[in-house]
């Protein structure tokens, strides 16, 4: 079998690592946690501040958070489950596909979702739904006065 | 059959190598959570349309979760933002159990694996009281028309809580998604809080010391992380955005 036999160690082998090495190591993954907490902290933080300031739904905002979260994604994926140092190849083995599939999805959604997506198409899909729509859109929102002494009841059983 | 000294029959592949120069059970993992992450890219992409659609009437999370334990006051996405750490916090002791593995410290890697499945506990408990509060809805409730049987039309009624079909926040379709995606997501946090405590005991039965090598630990370490990893753009999708 030697003819085959890429020089490279058993699991075994690449399995284990030194005192130092490990210390390392450490070092690094105590690293990545401390960005991925600033980075939640800094989302949370942005998000709570966005209705006062009139950011809410902006398309600023959407990208930002997005981004943030696939810089997340990147250090768990690269850091925590050690995609990093597996061979390249092994990398595109793993990423490549998923990419792929995923930005065809999104495509698919983007371009075949028109149809719902039409107002005069929604009444066709849910008829219930366009009427609790509606209830929205009029205003029929929280705290309303009918609702009060409903209110006070269902609390009393929910304590129960 | 001869096999050189360094690679044996069990952890190389039947040609005498590894392909990518990792093991069969590590490969077989990532494939399998490839196949995991596009069910949960799938699911995440559908709510982006639906959510688009019904921009203007989807209502705020910061509106919707706004309770914390053991207070009274409103703190929305407190709680949800505790959560979170307490995850990614479960990710980092994971990966600590898995380089105390690598030194084979058998003390450490019971100890960070222990902590691994409190985190893990800990969230799936986080998750199932966020749902009651979701689901108990508040006070005042909201009026909705909802389908009579009887009348056989539209009655309005007021409306508390969450569930398939009425939505005391906004749409009934957030609450579709919300039950499912993170109920989903939950299962896998369940799941992986089970298959860690089967590991954990294994570990203290010196299993894997035995063994020379702690594989199975970074096996369910790469699960543990995904679960984390999908919960990232849960909080993201549901929560923030």
């Amino acid at each position: 079998m030697s003819e085959f036999h890429d020089d490279y160690p058993s699991y075994e082998h690449m399995a284990h690592h030194s005192e130092e090495e490990g210390k390392k190591t450490r070092k690094t993954l105590w690293r990545v946690f401390w960005y991925m907490l600033a980075i939640t902290i800094f989302e949370l933080v942005i998000g709570s501040m966005a209705p006062a300031q009139g950011w809410s739904g902006t398309l600023g905002l959407k990208v930002l958070f997005i981004g943030l979260t696939i810089l997340k994604a990147g250090f768990i994926v690269m850091a925590f489950m050690h995609l990093g140092h597996e061979v390249t190849f092994f990398k595109y083995v793993v990423l490549v596909p998923y990419a792929i599939f995923m930005s065809y999805t999104i495509f698919i959604v983007l371009d075949e979702g028109v149809y719902s997506g039409h107002a005069e198409n929604r009444t066709k899909v849910d008829p219930i739904l366009i009427k609790q729509q509606e209830d929205l859109k009029s205003g029929h929102g929280h705290h309303e006065a009918a609702g009060a002494e409903h209110g006070a009841a269902h609390a009393e059983e929910a304590h129960h | 059959m001869s096999h050189s000294t360094e690679i044996d029959s069990k952890h190389a592949w039947d040609g005498g190598q590894s392909p990518f120069r990792i093991s069969y059970g590590k490969m077989m993992m990532w494939f399998f959570l490839i196949s995991d992450a596009l069910t949960f890219g799938g699911l995440l992409t559908s709510y982006g349309f639906i959510r688009h659609k019904y921009a203007d009437v989807w209502p705020k999370a910061e509106n919707v979760f706004t309770h914390f334990p053991f207070v009274e006051q409103h703190l929305p996405l407190a709680y949800v933002g505790l959560m979170t750490f307490i995850l990614i916090m479960s990710s980092v002791t994971m990966v600590l159990a898995v380089e105390a593995g690598h030194r084979n410290d058998k003390k450490k890697v019971i100890v960070w694996m222990f902590w691994t499945i409190v985190g893990g506990a800990t969230f799936v408990g986080s998750q199932a009281w966020e749902w009651y509060h979701f689901i108990v809805g508040t006070d005042t409730g909201a009026l909705r028309h909802v389908w009579s049987q009887e009348l056989h039309t539209y009655v309005e009624e007021t409306v508390y809580g969450a569930n398939m079909t009425v939505n005391e926040y906004g749409v009934p379709q957030f609450a579709n998604y919300f039950f499912f995606i993170t109920g989903f997501h939950g299962f896998h946090v369940f799941s992986g809080v089970v298959i860690n405590f089967i590991i954990f005991l294994n570990v203290l039965k010196g299993t894997y010391e035995k063994r020379g090598h702690y594989e199975m630990v970074e096996k369910v370490g790469l699960y543990w992380h995904f679960v984390d990893l999908v919960w990232v753009f849960v909080f993201t999708f549901f929560y923030l955005l």
